[in-house]
């Protein structure tokens, strides 16, 4: 008996139930399956004659209402980045005291070299990605918060009518959502889209979803620029990254990655209260990674660029790259080698500047130093952001697209037009905006 | 002297039927994390020690149905197929029956000894829903354990199911959905062919696989395609 005949005969039966049914078997199964649950739920399950309507439905009519639905939405995540940095700036100050003290005291051991060592590059490098611990898990908190309370369904119910104009559906939704934690895990999370075509455009666009990485960037510059706005710069900083991710998925599924999209049920699960382990749970999930990232990866890329710099070969480095970003605005040698840093980890722009700068003012300063130092202007600033939001995400993220699609092709593509658009859009940011200061 | 006996079993269940908790009640803090072979979906284990028992838990990904359209579905079936679990648990939303069975029917269409974890009751009597547990557990033909898992009850219940399970090594199989005259003449023909080849039925449950073709399985096609050289 060989398996080819097994096959046969299931194409002849296929046949003979298309005939039959004049439908396919598989539905003509799932029908027989829900037949039999709809029997046996008459014999085990008692409802209600009127079910009344759940505290669930009622809450429902208001979040996922077509206009107001989408304006709750925004001004969730408007509150969201409010409380991260309200609630952190005490843990941050905490920090940033231990981490000055600790720099002085490193700054006396000699011989020098070793001081500045520990001092710059230990203290001040990586104490600068640190000091961005609170706003991250804070961040992650509420985000935790939002999904395990249900609300994020009702949030990707809401922006299903709107993904579907971009030729995406809610299904996509989550996966960028979850781009706010980490690209890495967001790109994986794509795999329940089973459309592929719908699958790489969420995974190309995911690099646009601001990851918690970038937010120490954002802080140190709003924080230092920006004294009264900070959450509404910060907050369009994500929101530059929505509109740009939207803009390419519409452009990626008119011309590379056309076809129709996949059509799914969007389910609502019932609100539930949150439960305190659950939520510390999944903030701790997602934190973790760059608690472990701070001790491995960014402290090595760290030493590397304050080696660089204690033997003088940082500055040619950057001198070389820098007048690319001359129209951008930000032509200066340091903030070249903290971009090209930045491509192994977002948080190592902020690294490369504590090391670069460290200095007697403290972390906290670390913004107005740069400023100070660099001859920035908010606009400049804003820019800079701006690139590091866009271009391209990690090495990490590059590897698990390489991984997703299996092929070169993708990863390579988004570092070419991640770089493209970012230095596009810090370019428009700079000169437009000179126009009108 | 008393031997550790090992066990296996896997947490199935739709999303949101509360299966993380389920989970983190059973295997508390001995937790690994780890990747599913080949692909780069999360795969949760854990341990638990019960009344002699050391039973390792599988969190399967959660999902709807077993077909072969996402891959979240292709390994939670895998696994069940090819590891042979000593028991699988369905996590089931009480308060939400009706759809979480379509996950249990096919998991009983596979032979799985399967227990049904009714969970989140609180909620379904809340809605005024009465489920008749033990006329549902005599239907299917399976245990179903009433459970409350976010706050920690049932737990117990469902460890004495497992270890039960475990025990009796009962033949699991009684669960048969008629599907109609017309279909369940293909199934006979297919489950006849299949039953022939040795290797076929040692792996695969033929009736199982025979529905499976009749859906047009694309994995089990692929396998069928793969395997003949």
């Amino acid at each position: 008996m060989s398996w080819e005949e097994i096959l046969e005969a299931q194409q002849r039966s296929l046949a003979h139930l298309r005939s039959v049914y004049r439908e396919d078997a598989e539905t003509v199964i799932a029908d027989a399956r829900y037949g039999f649950i709809s029997g046996l739920m008459k014999e085990t399950l008692r409802k209600p004659a009127i079910e009344r309507r759940s505290i669930s439905d009622s809450i429902d009519k208001v979040l996922v209402n077509r206009w107001l639905g989408l304006f709750i939405f925004l001004a969730l995540l408007y509150g969201v980045f409010q409380f991260t940095f309200t609630a952190s700036v005490p843990l941050m100050d905490w920090i940033d005291e231990g981490f000055g003290w600790l720099a002085d005291e490193a700054g006396s051991i000699s011989p020098a070299w070793l001081g500045s060592f520990i001092g710059d590059g230990i203290f001040g490098g990586v104490g600068s990605v640190l000091m961005f611990v609170p706003p991250i898990f804070l961040l992650f908190l509420a985000l935790a918060f939002l999904e395990d309370c249900g609300y994020l369904a009702r949030a990707a119910f809401v922006m299903d009518r709107l993904m579907h104009r971009i030729g995406l559906h809610g299904r996509s939704f989550i996966p960028l959502v979850l781009g706010f934690g980490c690209n890495v895990p967001a790109i994986m999370a794509t795999r329940t889209i089973e459309n592929p075509k719908d699958r790489l455009t969420t995974i190309l666009i995911n690099p646009f979803m601001s990851c918690g990485a970038r937010l120490p960037i954002y802080i140190l510059f709003a924080g230092a620029f920006f004294t009264s706005h900070q959450g509404l710069v910060v907050f369009s900083m994500y929101a530059i990254g929505i509109i740009l991710a939207t803009i390419m998925a519409l452009v990626l599924r008119k011309t590379l990655l056309r076809g129709p999209s996949g059509h799914f049920v969007m389910e609502l699960p019932p609100y539930r209260l949150p439960t305190i382990t659950g939520l510390l749970m999944h903030t701790w999930e997602r934190g973790k990674v760059f608690l472990i990232r701070a001790g491995t990866i960014i402290f090595a890329i760290v030493v590397l660029v304050w080696l660089l710099d204690y033997t003088g070969a940082l500055e040619p480095i950057g001198r070389a790259i820098a007048p690319v970003f001359s129209p951008l605005g930000f032509g200066q040698w340091q903030a070249a080698v903290a971009l090209v840093f930045g491509f192994l980890a977002k948080e190592v722009v902020v690294g490369t500047f504590g090391t670069l700068f460290a200095g007697a003012e403290g972390l906290g300063d670390l913004g107005d130093v740069v400023g100070l130092e660099l001859a920035w202007t908010p606009l400049i600033a804003f820019g800079f952001m701006a690139f590091c939001l866009i271009y391209v995400p990690c090495v990490a993220t590059i590897a698990i697209i390489r991984r997703e699609t299996n092929s070169w092709r993708w990863p390579a593509f988004t570092v070419g037009y991640t770089i493209a658009i970012g230095w596009i859009v810090a370019m428009l940011i700079y000169q437009i905006g000179s126009l009108f200061t | 002297m008393r031997m550790a006996k090992e066990i296996t079993i896997a947490l199935a269940g739709n999303p949101n039927s509360g299966k993380t908790t389920v989970f983190n009640n059973l295997t508390g803090a001995r937790q690994h994390v780890g990747n599913w072979p080949g692909v780069t979906v999360e795969k949760k284990e854990g341990t638990c020690r019960y009344q002699g028992y050391t039973i390792k838990v599988v969190d399967l990904p959660g999902v709807y149905s077993l077909t072969a359209y996402s891959i979240d579905e292709i390994i939670a079936r895998n696994f069940i197929v090819e590891e042979k679990p000593d028991a699988v648990v369905d996590i089931v939303d009480a308060s939400n029956v009706e759809r979480n069975l379509y996950l249990a029917i096919q998991l009983l269409e596979m032979g799985t000894p399967l227990i049904i974890a009714l969970n989140m009751m609180d909620q379904a009597e809340s809605r005024g829903h009465q489920i008749d547990v033990s006329q549902l557990s005599y239907l299917l033909g399976v245990p179903v354990v009433p459970m409350e898992a976010n706050r920690s009850r049932g737990t117990q219940a469902l460890l004495q199911e497992i270890v039960k399970m475990a025990d009796s090594a009962v033949q699991p199989g009684r669960f048969r959905l008629d599907y109609g005259r017309e279909l369940e003449e293909e199934i006979a023909k297919l489950q006849e062919l299949i039953s022939e080849d040795r290797e076929l039925s040692r792996r695969y449950p033929p009736r199982w696989l025979a529905i499976k073709l009749l859906e047009g399985d694309e994995e089990v096609v692929k396998t069928l395609r793969v395997k003949q050289g």
